[in-house]
């Protein structure tokens, strides 16, 4: 029962923190115009070579023409392939490319888990089939791809977090710059992995899992052995981790393109932006900057 | 120090890393002799000053401490400032992006690649965009979390010390902030804004700033109306001079106007065009005119210099500027303002100052670019390409560009008046700062120079080179670099003299306005003194 609660404590604390750190950057103050070109939500081909509604004479006259597919577009490619990585360094997008597939179609394992899950519990056994129809052609798909992205995606995370650990660990550039925290990060995702592979050993069609998510969904006791109560304790405290770190930069990622470089929305009187930049103005801070230019009484009351 | 990391920031060393073997770069100075070398660095600013870092001092403000309690007074600032970048109390505009920034970086290292100054250098390790964000980072978890083994372990490795601090002071201005680092980072990042942070403690809460953008910049700017020094009555004088200048060139009389009230267009140059490029103003006044535009210049405080230098390192001195432009543009009762060839200038009216402004005074600014274009397009003005028949380049500006996503007017111009124009390699939203960008082409002191012109520029330099290597090592030829901004002229101006590629190559640089009025057949002399033998003559 222990092991259950575990379960239930380290998911909601990877939702709780995760939702918490993205209400915190949510709520800071309206920021200046940061952003950088290209912005993929400028329509047309200026979404791609970096053009804006500058370009046009009286912009502000012009009704603004925003490309939220191009936006899309751009933050999928993102997401899904690490594009910038791609273009701009190859070599280090391997392996990179390696851990984070890898943690995508873990994600999907759990998604087929889950589903599993809930056929046998509404009795239907998830296993291999001989049958045409199209339901056990469905149950066949599912036991089928569960295993394909388990695996693979276990198999992909440990090439990859292994891999970077040995990277930044052997390249002189990448040594100078990693902490020890950074190191443990790695090894911390490396670990787990493994020790998913080596419970996967000893059950090849990942039965066990539906069994942990069966347990999950009827709040019923998990059986486990050493090698899987292991494994459970090792994902429940990375979850827990994970958005404590900056390894939660699925939740930064989003702010820093969507909210900051791609944030281009010009502050035209009567507008919606005007009515923020106008409270964002009234806010008197409590406290300043000191230096003379700025304050000049802050440094006649440090010298009284 | 061979192997410099961030946390050697504050072990004491005679410097952290100086630049040895720099860029290659192309013919003609690919062959030994054709680049100066380096000079030593005198010991007087080694005692007053922080030569420690590389050699260079670009901060000349940045002076060395000459007490125990002076340095300790110096570091608490500089932490009390710190403090102050992460409240939003006290940054509020800026907390969002520094947190962002600040807090996930995967060090992939994909940001040194896109860095011009960093590849110039020869890789000098201080130069990577992540070793200044990773200093002020332990700093950071050193100053909030001390020296427990915990500590440590995430990253807090680090001395604060005054060397630390003072070496971070001038780390700060060995960025051109362009933010190229930023368009590559996979994670959206930003070490160009960091940098900028960086500077922000100092002179917001430490009084520190290099001269040339602080008291002769942003301070001289408030207190006379230009960065320049220029007041009304020498700004009038100037006009008087460039109108004269314009008749002498041209055979034909223009009056410039001044503080015309309810004109249509208030246009606002960089005062530096005033005074060292003044064909440039004359430029706009004759397109301005030709096309019959309802313009005006303004003779007002501040509305005569669209400089703002506070957004290189100060956003308490960029408000005060940016909001007295637009109070002088309110009071002439102009429709809108356009900026003329000055690309700080660009970001800071329509950008940095953007959501500082409400009310009446938030008059619709716009680039230049558009209404040129609009010009050329629909034929307000002749024009002749032939009048324009050599090698043409063109430099895009960063913060017209990369920060603002003018990419297409200029070039849409100069194809159509310039018969040889060829892009520069990598061009456009992708472009490789000037050198002189965040207020690099106006400092000037001790030997910071030598670092704009062998590194910070060097890439730039490389790229002209590349763009014109058909011609380059034929003086007959002339050959023009476009770069429709002050700063970036003036960057370019320093090089081309440095190097000497213009006496040696014939190799040429102005604006885009200049181009303009050359290709306009209605004049017999040619407007570019380069190709005006009896300019040459006079």
């Amino acid at each position: 029962m222990a092991l259950l609660l575990f379960i239930y404590l380290s998911v909601g604390a990877f939702i709780g923190i995760s939702l918490y750190k993205a209400y915190t950057y949510a709520k800071m103050p309206l920021h200046g115009r940061w952003e950088l070109y290209p912005v993929p939500k400028e329509a047309g081909e200026r979404g791609h070579y970096g053009g804006s509604y500058y370009e046009e004479l009286e912009w502000w006259k012009k009704p603004r023409k925003i490309s939220h597919v191009g936006e899309i577009k751009e933050m999928l490619k993102e997401m899904i392939f690490i594009k910038n990585l791609f273009v701009n360094q190859k070599r280090q997008w391997w392996l990179s490319y390696s851990l984070h597939l890898g943690i995508y179609l873990v994600g999907l394992w759990t998604i087929l888990l889950l589903t599993g899950a809930l056929l046998e519990l509404s009795g239907t056994p998830v296993a291999a089939s001989q049958q045409t129809s199209n339901s056990a052609f469905m149950v066949s798909f599912i036991y089928y791809a569960t295993i394909f992205s388990g695996l693979v995606g276990a198999a992909l995370l440990t090439i990859g977090s292994g891999g970077l650990f040995i990277k930044r660990l052997v390249n002189n550039t990448f040594s100078r710059y990693t902490t020890p925290q950074e190191y443990l990060n790695l090894l911390f995702l490396c670990a787990v992995s493994v020790s998913g592979l080596v419970v996967w050993a000893g059950d090849p069609a990942f039965n066990y899992g539906r069994e942990v998510l069966k347990g999950l969904l009827t709040f019923s006791p998990i059986h486990a052995g050493t090698a899987l109560t292991v494994h459970i304790l090792l994902l429940g405290a990375l979850l827990i981790y994970i958005p404590q770190t900056k390894m939660s930069h699925y939740v930064g990622k989003y702010f820093a393109f969507h909210k900051v470089l791609w944030e281009n929305e010009p502050n035209i009187p009567n507008s919606k932006m005007e009515q923020k930049v106008k409270e964002n103005l009234s806010y008197k801070p409590k406290t300043s900057w000191s230096a003379p230019h700025i304050n000049p009484g802050a440094m006649a009351s440090e010298e009284k | 120090m061979a192997n410099v990391k961030p946390e050697d920031m504050g072990k004491p060393s005679e410097y952290i890393a100086r630049p040895e073997e720099l860029m290659p770069l192309p013919a003609p100075y690919d062959k030994p002799g054709m680049e100066p070398e380096f000079k030593p660095i005198k010991d007087s600013w080694k005692e007053d000053f922080c030569t420690s870092l590389d050699g260079f001092v670009g901060n000349d403000t940045l002076s060395r401490p000459k007490t125990k309690e002076e340095e300790q007074e110096m570091i608490k600032k500089f932490l009390s400032g710190l403090d102050k970048l992460f409240s939003d109390e006290t940054n509020r505009g800026y907390l969002q992006p520094l947190t962002l920034s600040f807090e996930y970086c995967a060090k992939c290292n994909t940001c040194s690649e896109a860095c011009h100054t960093f590849k110039a250098s020869g890789e000098t390790e201080i130069y990577r965009p992540i070793f200044r964000s990773e200093v002020l980072r332990k700093i950071y978890r050193k100053h909030k979390n001390g020296d427990s083994l915990l500590n440590r372990f995430v990253g807090g490795d680090i001395d604060i010390n005054i060397e630390t601090i003072m070496r971070l002071g001038e780390l700060a201005y060995r960025c051109n902030l362009c933010r190229r680092c930023a368009q590559t980072c996979p994670l959206g990042l930003d070490n160009g804004l960091l940098a900028r942070e960086i500077r922000k403690i100092f002179s917001m809460e430490m009084g520190i700033a290099p001269k040339p953008l602080h008291e002769k910049g942003t301070i001289n700017q408030l207190r006379t109306g230009s960065s320049t020094g220029l007041n009304k009555a020498a700004l009038l004088d100037v006009i008087e001079f460039i109108e004269e200048d314009i008749y002498d060139k041209t055979g034909k009389e223009y009056k410039i106007p001044i503080d015309k009230k309810g004109a249509d267009i208030l246009l606002t140059h960089n005062a530096g065009e005033f005074l060292a490029w003044p064909e440039n103003p004359a430029a706009f006044a004759i397109i301005f005119e030709e096309a019959g535009l309802n313009w005006t210049l303004s003779s007002e405080m501040i509305g005569y210099d669209n400089v703002n230098y506070g957004i290189f390192y100060d956003d308490a001195q960029a408000k005060k500027i940016g909001l007295e432009q637009f109070k002088a543009a309110r009071d002439l009762g102009v429709r809108k303002i356009v900026i003329g060839e000055c690309g700080h200038a660009h970001k800071a009216a329509t950008v940095s100052m953007d959501r500082n402004v409400a009310g009446p005074d938030n008059i619709p600014r716009e680039s230049f670019l558009p209404l040129l274009h609009e010009i050329i397009k629909k034929k307000a003005i002749k024009q002749d390409p032939s009048r324009n028949n050599f090698p043409v380049t063109l430099h895009d500006p960063c913060n017209m560009a990369r920060m603002m996503g003018l990419i297409m007017p200029q070039r849409e111009i100069i194809k159509t008046i310039c018969p040889q124009f060829r892009e520069m390699t990598p061009n456009g939203a992708k472009n490789y700062c000037c050198g002189g960008g965040s207020g690099f082409a106006i400092m000037n002191s001790f030997n910071f120079p030598e670092f704009r012109n062998k590194i910070s520029s060097r890439m730039k330099f490389k790229q002209i080179l590349n763009a014109f290597q058909d011609t380059i090592e034929d003086p007959e030829i002339p050959k023009y670099v476009c770069a429709p901004c002050s700063n970036c002229k003036g960057a370019i101006r320093d090089i081309l003299d440095y190097y000497e590629t213009t006496a040696k190559f014939n190799v040429h640089y102005g604006g885009l306005v200049e181009l303009v009025v050359n290709a306009m057949p209605q004049f017999e002399r040619p407007f570019l003194d380069f190709l005006d033998e009896e300019a040459g003559m006079m």
